[in-house]
């Protein structure tokens, strides 16, 4: 149902001019997330303040059959915040406040606007930071990261979101607002909170966020290895594993990868490595020294040419920014490229990799890996023309191809963006029909009209969404197969080192 | 329903009185074998109408609230295979009814670590730790059962077989219904099979204990800098609780329990040998010289006597708080009298708080509590246990929740589940 004038109004009535934005030129901003072939014009977009202000637009679109799609930052690479089916947009963007911080307790609120960046920023005086960080910390906000449980490179070590939040209140679909969890771990009613983290905001708008907040590491140590193939690189990570070392991050980029990004920046990565791999371990300053030189000889003894340790925290910053620009790297080398994120049990990754390189290249196809080896979190990228119709077919064939892979090795076809629109038609092939049934009856108990976020994750079908797909096939363009998380032909320019991020 | 019309072979039906929970004895109690014949036990008991209960070592159920209407006991430790155990992967998937200590010991094997803490863990099963989301002192480092499981295969009362999340550490395809069912007690459906993140075995332990006297326990200066160095574990104890006394009768008392004072402590330490020495030369330096030192193995096995602590009485009040060190039971009303008298344990490091009362608590003592920021989550015992607040808007989630899941309501903790 279209909002009339009177509607949007009614909106202003509750969240002020400046709350509502109605301009096509407005709207057109948020029409998608970073997955911008999905896109659909929102018919508002609003932008509240606080809790109550969320509750009554809630309230409000509830009473009138309106969906409400939330949306943080917009990094996601699945749609998530894409408003499919039309309606309101609701941007947190303005809940962007440090509520309250116990520095002695080592919890903060927070408003889910709050960019995650900014919050270790702002606590950082008191020695605490907030240890989930997506790449896209940046500019990706607390209450997007609750939607998609982020994690990021030092999740290895530190865990997901999940791990890291205490309470939150929310927004129920009737605009009722709820505490669930609190500031203490184990406070009531987080069983609650648990299944909404993570739910991609189909459950429940999310208003505010007690978070955990960890002492900074005495001491941080980056490694740099060099190895001839790939899969001595896995090999190596899993080695450290079972070594009994949980670092902060390890990192691996192939040949391809490191090619592109040193063609670029130049910043000494070797040319002839099969692929580098990246190591950083932190904690308190006395075990960081044995920690160094177990990996040491570990990743020399799974063949590592060479070992770069970062002398301070410049060097530091140069090994990272070689893998945080490895996106803008691809971008300045082809027209058009498809990132995926799936993930496969650690100890799989050589042989997954191989795979990867070989269903490209059976398509001829080139594909390049960049990854969270330590959680066996890929994101291969599968390179194309993008003025050539027929390449980008077999990329996404490729794409499809590597996500059924994950599955096969007992992985998953979203680690870190979630489902959104782009993964749903992946849900059948990874779940059962009993497991997607049962995810809809609980997915229901919260949202039984189905107006929050709708039509996200669930596939449709077997009763589930038919108001939704029909109103989809009344306004929308018609659904697309099966499409991995993409970014095919998004124009990179020179200087875009940092991007959609992965 | 009878066991004539249960699709089990007969050897499969046990005698109901073990699995009596609150006086409540149910009509029958059956042990499948598989998950083949729990799904067809339930199915048959869905179209006879009966509520049933899942039991694994009944170590938290017999101590638990009686059911209104308890028909028939499925006792899953029949279902106790270790599934897939990659110590490369620092994951397991493991089936429900095998036992924490059974883990434990194939882990250890490894250099690895179950991060799950519990009482009782001879008996205690898998199944049973994730659904009472249970932990011990060591709840800071490890998180509880829901930080740690990474996705499960669940049955639910009308025999429906049900997967969510999966077996890899980074994970958001689908709803975490497996995270909802820990700490549903088996209210809701039933753990038939779930994947954990592990971690590695510490290179090294040290449990330094204290006798404090109550000026040192309410000291907050003394204590400030003690959250910031992440001790494993930071558990004080009453003193007739640690020197087995009290009514919360361990039997035997503590490492260094004396007596002498009435607060027994601990500061517990894992990580890299280097860092744990450093962390008792802090330790000594802001407290002193230990009453008692324990390493390694002997630190490990405390860790399990504290956790076992929570089942030492048959009264017990559990109180979850944001506070992280032991100044803040200076709050309690009773701090240094009653309170240890009817003995407790405060594992600081997570705020975490078993009380065991000689009598029941009224309302303005649990007032009291809520009003130092000890929040009520579980009361059991004989004596009139109170209830716990709840909000109307929570209870009307949990009551569509519990429909959803369990349309017919036949599984008996249902209802206390719905009104938490």
């Amino acid at each position: 149902m279209p909002i009339d004038r009177a509607g949007l109004d009614e909106l202003r009535a509750l969240l002020g001019d400046d709350g509502v934005l109605a301009s096509h030129a407005a709207r057109f901003t948020y029409e998608a997330d970073a997955l911008v072939l999905d896109r659909h014009l929102p018919d508002v977009v609003v932008l509240p303040r606080s809790t109550d202000e969320v509750a009554a637009v809630v309230t409000w679109a509830h009473g009138r059959g309106i969906p409400v799609t939330p949306r943080g930052a917009g990094t996601g690479l699945a749609g998530g915040a894409t408003a499919e089916f039309g309606g309101i947009v609701l941007s947190v963007n303005r809940m962007d406040r440090l509520l309250r911080l116990d520095a002695e307790r080592q919890f903060a609120w927070v408003q889910p606007g709050l960019v995650n960046l900014a919050l270790s920023q702002q606590i950082a005086p008191h020695g605490l930071y907030y240890a989930p960080d997506p790449a896209s910390q940046q500019v990706s906000t607390i209450g997007g990261n609750v939607a998609t449980n982020a994690g990021g490179p030092h999740c290895l070590k530190y865990g997901v979101t999940l791990n890291h939040v205490l309470g939150i209140t929310v927004v129920l679909h009737d605009g009722t607002v709820l505490a669930l969890g609190g500031e203490a771990l184990d406070a009531p009613d987080f069983d609650l909170a648990s299944a909404v983290i993570g739910s991609e905001g189909t459950l429940a708008v999310v208003t505010e966020i007690c978070v955990r907040l960890l002492p900074k590491p005495q001491a941080v140590k980056t490694m740099l290895f060099d190895f001839v193939t790939v899969e001595a690189a896995c090999r190596s990570v899993s080695a450290v594993i079972a070594a009994g070392i949980v670092p902060a991050a390890m990192e691996i980029m192939d040949q391809h990868t490191v090619g592109l990004v040193e063609s670029w920046l130049h910043l000494g990565l070797p040319l002839d490595a099969g692929a580098v791999l990246l190591i950083e371990v932190d904690g308190a300053a006395v075990t960081l020294p044995p920690q160094v030189g177990r990996i040491t000889e570990l990743a020399i003894a799974h063949g590592s040419r060479s070992t770069r340790i970062a002398k301070d925290d410049a060097e530091r910053a140069a090994i990272w920014r070689g893998r945080k620009s490895a996106f803008g790297a691809y971008g300045r080398s082809a027209s058009g490229f498809y990132i995926m994120d799936g993930v496969v049990p650690r100890t799989r990754l050589a042989e997954a990799l191989a795979t990867v390189y070989r269903l490209a290249a059976e398509r001829g196809l080139e594909a390049g890996n960049v990854f969270h080896a330590g959680d066996g979190n890929l994101h291969p990228h599968v390179l194309f023309d993008a003025g050539d119709p027929a390449a980008q077919a077999r990329a996404l064939d490729v794409a499809h191809e590597i996500l059924r892979m994950c599955i096969r090795f007992g992985g998953t076809i979203s680690g870190e963006h979630g489902v959104g629109i782009e993964k749903r038609p992946m849900m059948t092939e990874l779940f059962a029909p009993e497991d997607l049934a049962t995810m809809e009856r609980f997915r229901d108990a919260f949202n039984p009209d189905r107006l929050l976020n709708p039509g996200k994750i669930l596939p449709a079908g077997g009763g589930c969404g038919e108001g939704a797909a029909a109103a989809k096939a009344a306004n929308g363009p018609p659904l697309r197969g099966g499409i991995p998380a993409q970014l095919g032909g998004m124009p990179v320019g020179s200087g875009d080192v940092e991007g959609p991020w992965i | 329903m009878t066991s004539a019309t249960l699709p089990l072979p007969a050897d499969r039906m046990l005698a109901p009185e073990p699995y009596t929970i609150g006086g409540v004895t149910p009509r029958m109690a059956a042990r499948p074998a598989d998950r083949a014949e729990l799904c067809e036990l339930l199915r048959a008991t869905a179209r006879d109408g009966g509520t049933i209960v899942p039991w694994g070592g009944g170590t938290s159920l017999r101590a638990a609230a009686p059911p209104g209407r308890y028909d028939l006991a499925i006792d899953l430790r029949g279902l106790d295979r270790v599934i897939e155990y990659e110590p490369e992967d620092l994951t397991l998937t493991a089936e429900c009814g095998v036992t924490i200590a059974a883990l434990r010991g194939r882990l250890a094997a490894r250099g690895q670590e179950l991060p799950l803490e519990c009482a009782q863990a001879a008996g205690a099963t898998f199944g049973g730790v994730l659904a009472a989301n249970a932990s011990g002192p060591r709840r800071l480092r490890f998180g509880a059962p829901v930080d740690r499981i990474l996705g499960a295969r669940f049955a639910l009362a009308d025999g429906t077989l049900a997967h969510t999340g999966g077996k890899v550490v980074k994970n958001v395809a689908g709803y975490g219904i497996h995270r909802l069912l820990c700490g549903a007690g088996g209210a809701l459906g039933m753990f038939v099979d779930a994947s954990l993140k592990l971690l590695p075995a510490p290179a090294a332990r040290a449990a330094r204990i204290y006798e404090l006297t109550r000026a040192q326990l309410v000291d907050r200066a003394l204590w400030a800098p003690f959250p910031r160095l992440e001790p494993a574990v930071f558990t004080v104890v009453g003193a007739a609780t640690a020197s087995g006394t009290g009514s919360a009768a361990a039997g035997a008392s503590l490492p260094g329990a004396t007596g002498r004072r009435p607060f027994w402590a601990v500061l517990g330490f894992e990580d890299d040998a280097p860092r744990v020495a450093e962390l008792c030369g802090i330790t000594a330096a802001a407290l002193g010289e230990p009453v008692a030192e324990l390493r390694d193995a002997e630190a490990e096995g405390l860790w399990q006597r504290l956790a076992d602590l929570a089942d030492s009485a048959p009264m017990r009040l559990t109180f979850t708080s944001a506070h992280n060190t032991p100044a803040a039971l200076v709050t309690l009303p009773d701090a240094g009298a009653g309170t240890q008298a009817g003995g407790f344990v405060f594992h600081a490091a997570c705020g975490r708080l078993h009380e065991f009362p000689a009598a029941a608590l009224g309302p303005d003592a649990i007032a009291a509590r809520a009003a130092a920021g000890f929040a009520l989550i579980e009361a059991r015992g004989a004596v009139a246990t109170p209830a716990i607040p709840s909000v109307s808007g929570v209870r009307e989630l949990r009551r569509r929740i519990r429909t959803a899941l369990d349309p017919g309501s036949r599984m008996a903790l249902g209802a206390a589940w719905e009104g938490r």
